[in-house]
């Protein structure tokens, strides 16, 4: 019934992004805040509809005496936004090689959000013509050009610029040198006053590839030809709301939001510091135009099609982003496109070693199982040693990470609760003979008898149940050859393992993941791997 | 009924037309001059200096556009280099003196490939506006190409059979309808159709097709004179029935179909049957995943409550009546709510 006194407080979380949106509302419950609601649908389908979707689930399960009200309670609710950038910056990378100026330059520009439309290397087998035709035919919004080494004046670069200057349009586009520090006046010469800004050459020799300063300056290029908010760009506020949960928890968290048009990596250290790649088009749909990635798609989804079956789901997938797999096949295939571009973005960025692996994003996040999440986790990063998996189902950390800093820690920890579900832990080995032992593990529960000793086989993967809010000491025995990371200094290691929807994962299939060649092979094993998740998962639920 | 279409102007293009101007598919909107190749210039030689003392001598920058006879290079002394021809000055060797320019070609046109009238003229682009209607699909593959509409089959789900395409087809474009192989298309454009659009394609047939064409294009067997329009999606997927009717009704339009940009202008054409997301209960539909991906029917009601789809994602979903027999709950990110044309 009613009550016009009840009053309450309400929230609203909102990560929009390019293809879904989500929703939570978190109110005060018995004192703390809690998350109380959560919609997500087709952006498209409008923020009237999203907040009708919100009201229907509180008026089901909401408090009773605010029944009635809740239309006007969220309409005046405090809304706490990240949305994906509502536009992608075009750039056009001219460079004069493709294996070292033009792939550290593309490599660069993609870390830092932009849609590679064009890479025109001097080496890449078009004619002049052709690379002149091109280039005029490119619509961007601006140009980057590379090449030649640091103390050189390699005329090769200056041909680069020099092609840039002849097919752009006077005024259209601002052009980024990172070539050659020598060559920099003579560049900024070929354009008019203001048109070029320089920038520390990515390949300033030929061992050595830093393109850190590259990607910062055109990540800020990036907000200002795109003219969006920073604050609020789920790019900027994920890896934010990463380092503060580093910062908190003294931990190093490698966050992954594979969305639907572009994937972003947050590796924040324990010192709350973080590293970030931005891919434009590193999303699901993006792993369509992606070369090869039918094929390594194929490969990891096992039984569920052939190239040609997955090549039109990859397809289906870039033409219509929102729409949702209804099969088992297409969702298998559809989490195996999600490991593919966390493999692709992980690679990239180098991530070592980490605490903490968080998947965010419909395709992770929203998984039907748990441990199909922890899958795409485990395969796409390979997280060496001993990593805690959780997911972050219900798209808060983006919102919270568009919190003014001296309210973000704050927001973080009162939603501590609802913030993630923990998939588990995982234990993961390299090296080996392949069905050869790969590890003993031994683990030890409080009030508990020890489960163990497991021998796990290299190739393998098995799981403990170990539900969430429970922990339990592991003993892992490497065997010779094998590896977990660390450097060890005893034949034995000893790890603290949390629970979660999962348990504990001992994941002896190698980094990388070594697959046999035969397809029905490949398929036997990939089964058994996916039986091993859903197996053990089904038991702890 | 009418759309706007731009036409993209690349740097140095030079305009012959202006605001208020009728123009036809083949007319020039504008000229260019494309690069033909690369040609080199004997500095130093001809100045009759080293390499670095010549290097000081040049009058032009890389990027600079040059006539036959500007000047490249001149000593103050009487010596000068002059550009043979036409040319894009693109660099100076350090090392033997030498200067690499890119010739630039005859005029080329820019053709509109459309047909309509100049609504705007910018330094970058050309705009159209069309009497027609516009239709835009998720996928293609060539050039611009116009032609008479001609619908090839007789129902939406048919595939569009080689056997369909003979020499009547020729300067067509063919509307097929739930998928063409790469036998057909081949043919098609042996044929000399100008066009074909479906409702869906096989990924791997298109680039099977696009491979032969890249090949074929190499020993310059083919020119860039075919195009094709994917709507509905990737494997075997068909029209729409009431797109399909469209079709039938405008069979014989001039239509110009520009296929890397997904886009088919019909003239003198009704509105298109428009679609609508997030349907409601009631409404015609079309449904975009696999199993039902192309098939229409009727979302008789909307589920109160998420329902699982078959793969476990639990979503807000409808039960659709499909016109072929089938009743199944479909997730409502899926569907689009077809609107019949007004005509």
């Amino acid at each position: 019934m009613s009550d016009p006194d009840a009053r309450t407080e309400l929230a609203i979380l909102l990560d929009v992004g390019s293809a879904w949106a989500k929703a939570g509302v978190i109110g005060r419950v018995r004192g703390d805040w809690r998350l109380i609601a959560h919609a997500a649908q087709p952006t498209a389908w409008g923020s009237a509809e999203l907040r009708r979707s919100l009201v229907d689930q509180l008026a089901r399960a909401g408090d009773p005496r605010l029944a009635g009200r809740y239309e006007v309670l969220l309409a005046g609710a405090n809304r706490i936004e990240c949305h994906t950038a509502r536009r992608v910056g075009r750039l056009a990378v001219v460079a004069v090689s493709r294996e070292l100026s033009g792939s550290a330059a593309r490599r660069a520009a993609e870390a830092a959000g932009w849609e590679v439309v064009d890479l025109l290397t001097l080496d890449d087998g078009r004619t002049l013509a052709e690379r002149i035709s091109t280039l005029q035919a490119v619509e961007v919004d601006a140009w980057l050009v590379a090449g030649g080494f640091d103390g050189t004046a390699s005329p090769r670069a200056l041909e680069a610029a020099a092609l840039v200057a002849a097919t752009r349009p006077t005024g259209k586009g601002p052009v980024v040198w990172a070539g050659t520090a020598q060559l920099a006046d003579a560049v900024i010469g070929l354009f008019e006053p203001g048109a070029v800004t320089t920038v520390a050459n990515p390949r300033a020799d030929a061992r050595h590839e830093d393109h850190e300063a590259l990607r910062e300056h055109l990540r800020a290029l990036r907000g200002v030809v795109v003219q969006e908010d920073e604050a609020h760009l789920a790019s900027v506020a994920l890896p934010r709301a990463a380092g503060e949960l580093a910062r908190q928890g003294g931990l190093r968290v490698l966050v992954l939001d594979v969305g639907a048009r572009a994937a972003v990596a947050a590796l924040a250290e324990p010192d709350g510091s973080v590293a970030i790649r931005l891919h434009a088009g590193g999303g699901i749909a993006g792993i369509a135009r992606a070369a090869g990635a039918t094929s390594r798609v194929a490969r990891l989804a096992g039984d569920v099609g052939d190239d040609a079956a997955i090549a039109d789901l990859l397809e289906t997938i870039r033409a219509r982003p929102a729409t949702l797999p209804e099969t088992a096949e297409e969702l298998a295939a559809t989490q195996a496109a999600a490991r593919v571009a966390i493999g692709a973005i992980v690679e990239e960025m180098g991530t070592g070693p980490v605490d903490l692996v968080i998947g965010a994003g419909r395709t992770i996040a929203g998984a039907p199982h748990p441990g199909q999440a922890a899958r795409m986790l485990l395969d796409g990063v390979r997280p060496i040693g001993v990593t805690q998996l959780a997911i972050d189902p219900a798209s808060l950390l983006g919102p919270l990470g568009s919190l003014p800093d001296d309210e973000l820690g704050e927001g973080l920890a009162l939603l501590a609760g609802d913030l993630l579900a923990p998939l588990g832990t995982a234990v993961v080995t390299r090296g080996g003979e392949p069905g050869g032992p790969a590890m003993r593990v031994t683990a030890h529960r409080p009030g508990w008898p020890a489960t163990g000793p497991i021998q796990v086989r290299v190739g393998q993967i098995q799981v403990l149940p170990l539900p969430a809010g429970q922990t339990a000491e592991l003993t892992i025995e490497p065997a010779a050859g094998v590896s977990i990371g660390a450097a060890r200094r005893s034949p034995r290691i000893q790890a603290l393992a949390t629970g979660g929807a999962v348990g504990i994962i001992l994941d002896a299939r190698g980094v990388p993941m070594a697959l046999p060649r035969r397809a029905d092979d490949r398929r036997a094993v990939i089964a058994s791997w996916r039986d091993a998740f859903q197996r053990e998962t089904e038991r702890v639920a | 009924m009418s759309a706007v279409h731009r036409v993209r102007l690349p740097a140095g293009a030079t305009v012959l037309v202006e605001v208020g101007h009728a123009v036809e598919p083949a007319e020039t909107l504008a000229t260019r001059r494309a690069a033909q190749g690369g040609a080199s210039v004997a500095i130093a030689t001809r100045l009759r200096r080293s390499p670095e003392r010549a290097a000081e001598m040049l009058t032009v920058v890389p990027g600079t556009e040059v006539e036959a006879g500007d000047r490249l290079a001149d000593d103050g002394r009487g010596h000068v280099v002059t550009a043979p021809a036409a040319a894009i000055f693109l660099a100076y060797d350090h090392g033997d003196g030498r200067a690499l320019l890119a010739p630039l070609g005859d005029a080329e046109p820019i053709l509109g490939h459309v047909r309509g009238e100049i609504s705007a003229v910018e330094p970058d682009a050309i705009e159209i506006r069309i009497a027609g209607a516009l239709l835009t699909g998720v996928g293609g593959y060539g050039s611009a190409v116009h032609g008479p509409l001609s619908v090839a089959v007789d129902d939406p789900l048919d595939e569009l059979r080689a056997g369909a395409i003979d020499v009547g087809s020729s300067g067509r474009i063919l509307v097929g309808g739930s998928r063409a192989s790469a036998e057909t298309l081949t043919r098609a454009r042996a044929m000399g159709v100008a066009g074909i659009v479906l409702g869906g394609i096989l990924d791997k047939e298109l680039r099977d097709f696009e491979a032969t064409q890249s090949r074929r294009r190499e020993v310059g067997g083919i020119g860039d004179d075919f195009a094709i329009l994917v709507l509905e999606g990737y494997g075997k997927v068909g029209l729409d029935v009431d797109l399909f009717g469209w079709f039938a009704r405008h069979d014989g339009h001039m239509a110009s179909l520009f296929g890397s940009d997904a886009r088919l202008y019909v003239y003198g054409a009704d509105p298109p049957p428009a679609r609508r997301v997030f349907p409601r209960a009631g409404d015609r539909v079309i449904a975009h995943r696999r199993p039902y991906a192309g098939v229409g029917g009727r979302l008789v009601r909307v589920l109160e409550t998420l329902h699982a789809t078959p793969a476990g994602i639990p979503a807000r979903s409808g039960l659709v009546r499909f016109d072929d027999g089938r009743s199944a709950v479909v997730p409502l990110a899926n569907l689009e709510a077809t609107e019949p044309s007004p005509g």
